[in-house]
């Protein structure tokens, strides 16, 4: 085809323009800050700036005997915080080198379970909010509320749990829990198809999120990311199938994978993890044993109630507890789990007192975040919604 | 499996030390050697370790001083106040960088000794693009310096916060004096409150508890 010069596109004269995103504004979940530099539309540069949530979860915790350090672990990502409580005890319990009850195990992995369906949740309704999908999110809310809901019967607390001890949990499952829980997952899938239905071959959405925001395999990990955003590129790491932890190797569950590292692959292999997720519940319930949800060693876990005041010996463990803390052995361990949004981490250090010496956490989004600029480069602004939305950075866990 | 890590990266470099705890592999590398050991196992097809999770510090200076359990506030803040005046413990301070590999699943850490009158260590971020944020937010906590990095500003805390929280020495407690608003023109209201603005510094407009002596506490 011969090109006539007439109709050709003129070059605009156009100068950059810096225009500041956040730290408060709808579309920056939490509150980061972003200095985007555009020409026309398109995305130069971005600068992202974290810090804004900033609450010194490490000097805090090392001021804090062990178990006070929990309800911090809470407030790391406080979506899924009952995957954060498993990830910190379980790096106390490297240290010391017990283990828990085998019912606790599988109460770890069905409470979280439970949050990362939460979470994923979460994230697509978020990408369908902000695209302009308020039913896909309203859906992904009722789901949410539903598990929620029993999370609340379970824990005591919807998002501030605190649920895990030192060799198992708080707090078994009520009665009439199981049948509750049974009951209401049915209803949570059927509002996972429907988001399914909604936004998956939804053209509108399709041509929002396919092909924006693409990272190569490679380059993923040369950032560091893990995770689903990781698992978007093609890469099978999961840290529940490469090292597994508690009783997550009797479970049957696949990791699906995607293959462009799009926004469009991060958001389906969100809802297929939450497939995947249901079956470990349904697996969990199942094979559920009885027996006690906590260690019996009163250097480590609390006495139960009657003893403490019932006997000499359990007041004295249960004082010893409170007032000095554990008595962890000394060392340095990094722990890891699969987190909602990747691995998450934890460097603790103990010098053998009631007190974490030091502890430093591996955010899962903090390295996504720390890409965030390589990910929008060259995209619309309109584009920078639904990559920030896909990599579903938690403000808690990254600005700690 | 992970032992023969160790042994790898001693076989190639005699001068770095093996330890493990609880199943955790780690080597502890000269200063002037963690840029070529942690390129050496990212690239040696024995390691692999292409991802690098994280990079932590421990401040050891109250390691073994340290006393027991929860206490009052006061009681840990005192001996945070009076370590300042204290000698150092050396090499006071560790830079812990995770490494793992997703090919081989096999992880190590390699472990950098500092002192503290000498506290640079060689950049990383030409090695992995997530050792940026890392290194920064390290600097941003405890004061270390990674040469060469390219922008080695804070992370998480302002550029006007004084001190280095996850020191020991840094008390828990310790104020932070108000930052004056910056002298930023508004289009639509005129300058701001800025020093070089009509009005006076935040700090002095605005008289409150934030604005004690910040070495001094309750």
């Amino acid at each position: 085809m011969t090109e006539d010069p007439l109709t050709l596109e003129a070059e605009l004269p156009t100068s950059l323009m810096t225009v500041n995103l956040g730290p408060s504004h709808p579309a920056m979940h939490g509150t980061v800050r972003l200095t985007v530099t555009l020409d026309g539309e398109t995305i130069v540069e971005a600068i992202p700036e974290i810090g804004f949530l900033h609450r010194g979860f490490s000097k805090s915790s090392e001021n804090s005997t062990w178990h006070q350090v929990l309800p911090y672990t809470d407030r790391l990502n406080y979506v899924s915080p009952i995957l954060n409580n498993v990830g910190y005890i379980m790096g106390v319990e490297k240290l010391i080198g017990i283990e828990d009850t085998e019912r606790s195990q599988y109460l770890r992995v069905l409470g979280g379970e439970i949050s990362r369906i939460c979470d994923h949740l979460t994230c697509v309704g978020a990408i369908g909010l902000e695209l302009g999908a308020f039913t896909v999110f309203l859906y992904a809310m009722e789901a949410r509320e539903l598990l929620w809901d029993r999370i609340a019967e379970l824990c005591g607390a919807r998002v501030t749990v605190s649920w895990t001890r030192i060799g198992g949990v708080a707090s078994d499952m009520p009665p009439g829990w199981e049948q509750k829980l049974r009951d209401c997952l049915p209803r949570v899938m059927e509002l996972t198809n429907e988001i399914d239905v909604l936004l998956t071959r939804n053209r509108i959405f399709v041509d929002r999120t396919r092909d924006i925001g693409v990272i190569s395999a490679e380059e993923a990990i040369d950032w560091g990311f893990t995770g689903p955003c990781l698992r978007a590129c093609g890469v099978n790491y999961d840290v529940r199938k490469a090292h597994p932890y508690l009783v997550y190797d009797r479970m049957d569950f696949e990791i699906p994978l995607g293959s462009r590292g799009d926004t469009y692959d991060r958001y389906v292999l969100r809802l297929e993890e939450i497939r995947q997720s249901h079956r470990i519940v349904l697996q969990c319930l199942d094979q559920m044993p009885p027996g006690p949800i906590i260690i019996d060693d009163w250097r480590y876990a609390l006495p139960p109630k009657k003893e403490v005041f019932g006997s000499i010996e359990g007041v004295m463990a249960h004082f010893k507890l409170i007032m000095e803390g554990q008595q962890v052995p000394a060392g340095e361990v990094y722990v890891y789990t699969e987190g909602a949004n990747g691995e998450l981490g934890f460097h603790i250090v103990s010098n053998g007192k009631g007190k974490p010496y030091a502890i430093q956490v591996r955010a899962p989004g903090f390295p996504i975040l720390s890409a965030l600029p390589r990910l929008i480069k060259g995209h619309a602004v309109a584009d920078l919604i639904p990559i920030f939305d896909s990599i579903n950075m938690i403000g808690g866990e990254v600005e700690q | 499996m992970s032992q023969a890590l160790i042994e790898l990266v001693r076989g190639k470099f005699p001068d770095a030390t093996g330890s493990s705890h609880r199943g955790d592999e780690v080597v502890t590398v000269p200063r002037e050697r963690v840029v070529e050991v942690i390129g050496f196992l990212r690239n040696d097809p024995a390691a692999e370790m292409k991802l690098l999770r994280q990079i932590a510090a421990v401040d050891v200076l109250t390691f073994r001083s340290e006393t027991t359990g929860g206490g009052s506030i006061a009681s840990i803040e005192a001996p945070a106040y009076a370590l300042q005046k204290k000698p150092s413990v050396e090499p006071r301070y560790q830079v812990a960088y995770n490494l793992y590999s997703i090919t081989r699943r096999q992880s190590l850490r390699v472990r950098v000794e500092l002192r503290s009158d000498d506290m640079k260590v060689p950049t990383i971020t030409g090695l992995f693009r997530t050792a940026d944020w890392w290194e920064r937010y390290i600097y941003d906590m405890f004061g270390v310096h990674f040469d060469g990095h390219p922008n080695l500003q804070r992370l998480m805390l302002y550029p006007e916060f004084v001190g280095y929280p996850l020191r020991k020495d840094y008390p828990v407690r310790k104020r932070q004096l108000l930052v004056p608003e910056l002298d930023f023109p508004d289009l639509v209201r005129g300058p701001g409150p800025g020093p070089g603005g009509a009005g006076v510094p935040m700090s002095q407009t605005h008289v409150g508890r934030a604005n004690v002596d910040p070495n001094t506490y309750d």
